[in-house]
């Protein structure tokens, strides 16, 4: 950050942050061994399972992702499902 | 009982056979029998980082393939005589040689030495496994940037599922000014995210170069910070309990000033 950004206030994160931030993510899908292929045939796959049971709002709006956890990394698929009386 | 220590890193560039010809010659220095191998094969390097290219007659192929013996390609460093280099070949290509290869070599070696230090070639391919194949235990080098941090955890990943036990760390290239002002990776920071343990972080330091343009080695200029960071690892793989020593940035009177008042520059 320049003395001037110092001087008017203004913030940035440090790149240092920044760079392990990234790291942790991205070793995280290296660890585990998921390429982007296999994210998203794995998202499908779940679509299909899901939507026998309940109906879901959207297909495209279904998100897996892999999250970084203490002792284990997680999975993590959020599936809104539609809402409705009947 | 010798100790048979590859030193690997996944990216290039990050300063493994500096390292390799450092640790090797602060080894020496501190009384030890040592041999540094370069299984680099066809990107023969070690031995201009040491300045014993002009000495070559034999390489580790030829004494693979039993066109001479081992005491004959072992070229001796006359500045320091408990030193010996096996150079690698430079115009072979690297599956000249296979891990069994590599094993029966370090047995061999085993026998004439205290330490033995192999210094591997970038990539996980066969000559990484090559390097890995008659080792004892393995250090990684890496930088504190992300490309380099990612290849090491790969790395770690692969000499444990090669039952080489944990590997053990050598941060390189630490800028104490970048650190300092957050635009730098932390020692701490990489030891978390690679989870083994750290022997020794070593300063960028513009004496490396300035030495290995002499065929020198940093441990042997007294005034080398990179070479006395060296000089401890060595120390600490010889089993001394020897201190991180606290990097200090050689930052101006004026950025100390703004620091002072709490200002960054």
């Amino acid at each position: 950050m320049s003395f001037l950004d110092t001087l008017l206030g203004r913030t940035r994160t440090n790149s240092s942050s920044v760079a392990k931030e990234r790291l942790l993510t991205v070793l995280v899908h290296d660890r585990v061994k998921l390429t982007p292929d296999m994210m998203e045939a794995m998202r499908a796959e779940i679509v299909a399972v899901i939507s026998k049971y309940v109906d879901i709002e959207d297909a495209d709006a279904i998100e897996v992702s892999l999250l970084r956890g203490d002792t284990a990394d997680h999975l993590k698929a959020d599936i809104p499902v539609r809402r409705q009386r009947t | 009982m010798a100790r048979i220590v590859t030193i690997t890193s996944g990216k290039g560039g990050v300063g493994k056979t500096t390292t390799t010809a450092n640790l090797g010659t602060a080894l020496a220095i501190h009384g030890q029998r040592v041999a540094v191998v370069d299984a680099d094969i066809g990107l023969r390097n070690l031995d201009v980082v040491m300045g014993l290219e002009n000495r070559i007659v034999y390489d580790l192929v030829d004494v693979v393939e039993g066109r001479c013996r081992l005491r004959q390609a072992l070229i001796k460093d006359k500045r320091f005589p408990e030193l010996f280099l096996l150079p690698a070949a430079q115009t072979r290509d690297k599956d000249s040689v296979t891990p069994d290869d590599m094993v029966a070599l370090c047995t061999e070696l085993r026998r004439e030495f205290d330490f033995v230090l192999i210094d591997s070639p970038a990539g996980i391919e066969a000559g990484f496994r090559n390097a890995i194949a008659g080792a004892d235990e393995v250090v990684i080098v890496t930088t504190p940037e992300v490309s380099a941090v990612r290849d090491a955890d790969r790395i770690v990943g692969l000499v444990e599922a090669n039952e080489k036990g944990h590997p053990k760390l050598i941060l390189n290239r630490i800028r104490p000014d970048m650190v300092k002002r957050g635009d730098m990776m932390t020692n701490e920071d990489v030891v978390e995210i690679l989870a083994i343990d750290l022997i020794g972080v070593v300063p960028d330091d513009q004496s490396i170069i300035t030495t290995t343009n002499r065929g020198e080695v940093a441990v042997m200029d007294r005034n080398s910070q990179a070479g006395r960071a060296f000089s401890n690892i060595a120390r600490r793989l010889m089993g001394e309990d020897v201190p991180l020593q606290v990097l200090t940035s050689n930052t101006g009177l004026l950025n100390r000033m703004f620091g002072a008042l709490g200002l960054r520059r």
